[in-house]
């Protein structure tokens, strides 16, 4: 396979730092709107949609890079855009589920969701799945970043007479440093507006290439003809290659991918809670997933589409040997100028850089909520809010972003021998997502799974997910519609079907069961030594479990384990944890949604119509939070005092970076007045003199 | 050259299974009653969902039938654009109904 080195001029060097001096400039200036951790890490609960659609682009994109896809561009054609345009399935239940729940139910993390929907144990385990899933993600970005970066970089460089190798891992620690630096000190804010200048100059560079590579071609005609007709196409075949297959990707990626990109990315999920109100969220997604994405595949692939066409016409140029890992920056260097390079390879870089950096700040809001908060809590047994306690958190939330970088440019080191970043990603999606992605889903969509099912679906859901991955020629293999086994990485992508699954049937059983395994309990606290006893069960499943973690004994035994931890589970939970059916129910899941509105609002939500008004706001003095407005101007809003009310800048292009919710106060007589107290002035950022815009929330 | 495994049969895979998976995301959120088509605002959601179910449906078939040759390539991008200029004129329309 022919690999390259030291691809660019130095025009394009200077325009890659230029770039990146600038970006960070630019994220450093919304870093000082950071002020506490709701800030860092939501940016405030304040944007519009426009915004968010286009910051979600930045991190779409990086995650779903140009390198791997125009990598399958380059081996498979225009089936390269199958991973983008499959993810309309499941939107009514994330529109209409999960993320009014994530809002109205003011969860800062998905453990969180966890804890209240089940249990703190239950939490525990999300946390450690989640923490995997993310850093994995992460590692999964520095491994692009540094494919993409490593042809541009010469072979080795000479340090005062010491000649130095350039290595992949080397770039890469050089990469996360860089990346390090202004999400540490930025935030939430901070990369929502860096990612929404990124978003914009990398589709303009995505479909500047392809323009540029068309010309290049001599027309889209010459370019449309060169290709074979099952390039054009815009699936892969149904089951061959194992490398790049239909039906094992829409397992892998449309259904387990498309699920844990909208129900369990955090940074995802952090995106769509920084948005103003849960219709903003809603058509953010719609918007992203109905023309952003289509757009986006067209960007990320189309250099593989390019370097395949000029590969048939002239392989002098582009050889069909090259590491399809690099097409992407070797069809750039031959199709654009010096400098434009340069401006091509820092919106790709940029791009992912918002993907990792989205992620590490989403991992630092996890480690916060659910690692360093529950110890603290736990050690000192009362923590105080207020700013003291604020300041700590986030200057332990940018330790963490320190810490997660670290780790992820470790978790590289897992991903870093598959053939291609794509196979890669599409490996660690399959095995990572499925125990997440069926306790969120049912958990939210199916009232009566318990905690002992979503407990027992983590450790019994995995117990089964080792042994396939372990056994695939015996246990994935029946699931496999005909794919090729390869004996490098058997079943890349298809394993997604079994470990869904493995992870929905015994959730499933978990849950049918539930009153069987109550009257089980029951009788067992009867007996005078039910405490013993119960501690021999929850010893007897670790046993199992560790059996089938490190693979002792054969086959048949590893199975009747697994079993053994699926029984056993379920009564141990039950026994140990305690779960209120109506408790940990009630405002979350979709059946009670009404609730959780009411409980966000805090009293009967105001669904009637109104209008929004024009203000101009006054001070006033006071401790409470509330906002006054005429008896004339609430009557055109339809609102009532006690309502939520949502306040911003006029100026609809600042997107809501100064806005503030509150509730409205005592109604006066001044009409196109807002009288605001001092923190809500700061809080919203607001200048004098200028004319706000009120709406009613609900 | 029988390219059916490589056209129409992982259509009929991505929009049977994900038809279904589509539609039971829609029973099962209006039955849940977090989806309301009471509302004015979740009517115009309801457009929007079948619209996007529509839009990828007739996005993967006018490629597969641009890549077989059974229409122009310049013919996808103008069909789609006509359904974006539709999808936008609807869409206004509706909220107008919401807020009169």
């Amino acid at each position: 396979m022919q690999t390259f080195h030291s691809i660019g001029t130095t025009a394009d060097w200077i325009v890659m730092v230029v770039y990146f001096i600038a970006i960070m400039l630019f994220g450093s200036y919304f870093g000082r709107y950071t002020k506490n951790t709701s800030d860092f890490f939501f940016g405030g609960r304040r944007f519009s949609w426009w915004l968010i659609t286009m910051s979600i682009v930045a991190t779409g994109v990086g995650s779903h890079s140009f390198v791997k896809y125009s990598a399958k561009g380059f081996e498979h054609g225009i089936s390269s855009t199958m991973t983008y345009l499959n993810d309309w399935f499941f939107i009514a239940f994330f529109m209409f589920g999960w993320l009014p729940i994530i809002v109205y139910s003011k969860v800062r993390s998905i453990p969180e969701y966890f804890e209240k929907r089940f249990s703190p144990s239950s939490r525990f385990l999300a946390t450690i799945l989640l923490l995997l899933y993310m850093i994995g993600y992460i590692g999964i970005g520095f491994l692009t970043l540094g494919k993409a970066v490593i042809p541009m970089l010469p072979v080795a460089f000479t340090l005062f007479g010491l000649t130095i190798p350039i290595t992949l891992m080397g770039a890469i620690i050089v990469i996360a440093i860089v990346t390090g630096v202004y999400i540490t000190f930025g935030g939430q804010t901070a990369v929502i507006f860096t990612d929404l200048l990124q978003g914009f100059i990398l589709l303009f560079a995505g479909l500047l290439l392809f323009f540029f590579g068309i010309t290049y071609l001599g027309g889209f005609d010459i370019f449309w003809d060169l290709l074979p007709t099952e390039w054009k196409l815009p699936m892969a075949d149904f089951n061959q290659p194992s490398s790049f297959n239909f039906v094992g990707i829409f397992w892998q990626d449309a259904i387990a991918g498309s699920i844990g990109f909208l129900f369990m990315n955090q940074g995802l999920i952090m995106r769509f809670m920084a948005c103003k109100n849960v219709n903003e969220g809603r058509k953010a997604a719609a918007i992203n997933i109905l023309f952003v994405l289509p757009i986006s595949a067209i960007v990320v692939g189309n250099a593989g589409w390019i370097g395949k066409a000029i590969s048939i016409a002239s392989p002098e140029v582009v050889s069909p040997s090259v590491s399809p890992d690099q097409i992407f920056v070797v069809v750039a260097n031959i199709i654009s100028s010096p400098g434009v390079f340069g401006f091509i390879m820092a919106a790709l870089t940029a791009a992912l850089m918002s993907t990792v950096d989205t992620l590490i700040n989403a991992t630092a809001a996890i480690y916060i909520n659910d690692i360093y908060r529950p110890i603290r809590q736990y050690l000192k047994k009362n923590v105080i809010p207020g700013p003291e306690n604020d300041r700590r958190e986030l200057g332990a939330a940018r330790y963490a972003s320190v810490g997660v970088t670290i780790l992820g440019v470790l978790a590289v080191l897992a991903f870093k021998n598959f053939p291609t970043v794509y196979e890669a990603h599409g490996y660690f999606h399959s095995t990572l997502t499925p125990p997440l992605v069926v306790g969120i889903f049912l958990g939210v969509f199916w009232k009566r799974f318990t905690a002992s099912a979503v407990i027992t679906t983590f450790v019994g859901g995995v117990a089964l997910m080792i042994l396939g991955a372990r056994y695939p020629g015996i246990l994935i293999a029946p699931f496999d519609h005909g794919i090729e086994m390869n004996q490098a990485h058997p079943y890349s992508y298809i394993r997604a079907l079994y470990n869904t699954l493995v992870c929905s049937g015994v959730a499933v059983l978990a849950t049918l069961t539930t009153q069987l395994q109550v009257s089980l309990i029951s009788n067992i606290r009867s007996k005078a030594n039910n405490t013993l006893l119960m501690n021999g069960i929850l010893v007897v499943a670790i046993l199992f479990f560790g059996i089938v973690a490190f693979g002792i004994a054969g086959l048949t035994l590893q199975v009747a384990a697994a079993v053994g931890v699926i029984v056993l589970v379920p009564l141990a939970v039950t026994y140990f944890v305690h779960y209120d059916e109506e408790d940990n129910t009630l405002g979350l899941t979709a059946s009670s949604i009404h609730i959780a509105r009411k409980q966000f609002k805090g009293s009967d939500p105001n669904d009637q119509e109104g209008e929004k008004i024009l203000v101009h706001w006054r001070l006033f003095e006071s401790d409470a939070s509330s906002m006054g407005f005429s008896s004339n101007d609430m009557d055109q809003m339809s609102a009532k005092q006690g309502d939520l009310v949502y306040l911003s800048d006029k100026r609809s292009w600042l997107g809501g970076l100064k806005s503030v919710h509150s509730t409205y106060a005592e109604p006066h007589s001044e009409d196109g007045i807002v009288y605001l107290t001092p923190d809500l002035i700061e809080s919203g950022l607001f200048a004098e003199g200028r004319e706000l815009l009120a709406e009613k929330e609900m | 050259m029988n390219l059916f495994s490589h056209s129409w049969l992982p259509f009929i895979y991505l929009y049977g299974l994900g038809g279904i998976l589509f539609v039971a995301g829609i029973i099962i959120t209006l039955k849940a009653g977090s989806f309301d088509l009471k509302r004015p605002a979740h009517r115009k959601w309801m457009w929007i969902l079948l619209f996007g179910f529509f839009w990828y449906f007739s996005m993967h078939a006018l490629m597969t039938w641009a890549a077989l040759g059974t229409i122009s390539p310049y013919a996808v991008p103008i069909i789609l654009l006509a359904q974006v200029a539709i999808f936008i004129v609807v869409t206004l329309r509706f909220g107008k109904k919401a807020r009169a």
